[in-house]
């Protein structure tokens, strides 16, 4: 792994931290929300910083460079991520029908009352 | 409540038939009843909902078919309606059939309005996409649909309280397909459909195919992972 890369690493890890931080502070994303994005900045740092990890997994993966796995790493982590996000999507979607048609069926019954008074 | 049966209108931008579909019911079949669900429509057919002083819910946002009717299926349940008919607003269908199915209710969990009981599908392309639906389904469930695409079922209060209580199950084939798969039983009914009174359908060459492959993906591998529901109260075999 390039120093120019781990450089780089290092910059942008601590700087989502300080981003995701700021965020918390201004309450703009739960904590439960942000724990992910603290976690996985955490890990590049510790990666950007101890490159031996790096080139000890890609060994025993059988993977040319480094790098290539501190992509592979990343893109697993988005995937969960990503993967996550639909999950939670799905349940906003499902959460939100259900309250339109509470709504829907709740406003009905409340016209019927008044046509009976 | 005055009547067995709650016919369910989903009504989404239908100004231009709402009106002569549900008069129809009234007039001529007043024996039923029946409940509009307006899903958000941006044109008239609040409006006209309200002027004519028809029995409608009037969803504050749209919400898609699946849910609309899924409304329909609650208010039935709750208000204990034996059947609940899953009605186009769009004058497609003939409510002369009505009658005939809830006959055939005695007999089985869910009833399909089906334009090919007596009668042969035509071929072509138009009915490719049934046809691939219908093996889908055969090959799942061992059930033959003759008209799996058909918006007309009727659905006792076993089936209407799974309609109305769980989340993904659209007023469509897979959802039949699974209710099959969990011990439903269905019978069809011949009817005839009429093209739209008016407007344009919504589904067209692309659209159909997309629906097709949505519908054939969802029967053959999503199904069947599915967890199967208990049916309390349904059709023995």
């Amino acid at each position: 792994m390039s120093l120019v890369l781990r450089f780089a690493l290092v910059i942008v890890s601590f700087l989502v931290l300080v981003f995701v931080l700021k965020k918390i502070r201004r309450s703009q994303l739960y904590i439960d929300d942000a724990i992910y994005w603290i976690v996985s900045a955490f890990l590049l740092l510790i990666i950007s910083i101890f490159p031996q990890i790096a080139i000890f997994a890609s060994e025993l993966l059988d993977i040319q460079s480094p790098a290539n796995f501190v992509f592979l790493f990343m893109i697993f982590l988005v995937l969960i991520k990503l993967f996550n996000m639909a999950i939670e999507l799905s349940v906003q979607k499902h959460r939100l029908n259900r309250l339109v048609q509470k709504l829907a069926l709740m406003k009905d019954e409340e016209d019927h009352l008044k046509e009976d008074r | 409540m005055s009547s067995k049966l709650l016919i369910i209108i989903p009504a989404y931008n239908e100004a231009d038939n709402i009106e002569q579909v549900v008069d129809n019911l009234i007039e001529n079949y007043p024996q039923y009843d029946y409940v509009i669900i307006n899903d958000g429509s941006r044109d008239k057919t609040p409006v006209i909902c309200k002027n004519k002083r028809y029995r409608y819910i009037d969803m504050p946002i749209n919400v898609g078919l699946t849910d609309g009717v899924q409304t329909g299926m609650m208010y039935a349940y709750e208000h204990g309606y034996e059947y609940a008919l899953q009605f186009d607003g769009d004058g497609q269908h003939d409510p002369k059939y009505i009658e005939k199915m809830v006959e055939a209710m005695s007999e089985c969990d869910i009833c399909v309005g089906s334009r090919f009981v007596d009668q042969k599908k035509p071929g072509g392309l138009r009915m490719l996409g049934s046809n691939i639906i219908q093996a889908t389904i055969k090959l799942t469930t061992g059930k033959n649909i003759k008209d799996p695409t058909s918006g007309m079922r009727m659905f006792n209060r076993a089936t209407m309280k799974a309609m109305a209580r769980n989340a993904d199950y659209g007023p469509e084939p897979d959802t039949l397909a699974h209710l099959i798969r969990s011990g439903a039983v269905v019978k069809e009914i011949q009817v005839e459909m009429h093209d739209r009174t008016a407007g344009e359908s919504y589904l067209n060459f692309s659209r159909s195919i997309k629906y097709m492959m949505h519908m054939c993906f969802s029967i053959v591998f999503i199904q069947w992972c599915r967890k199967k529901i208990k049916l309390k109260g349904g059709i023995k075999k």
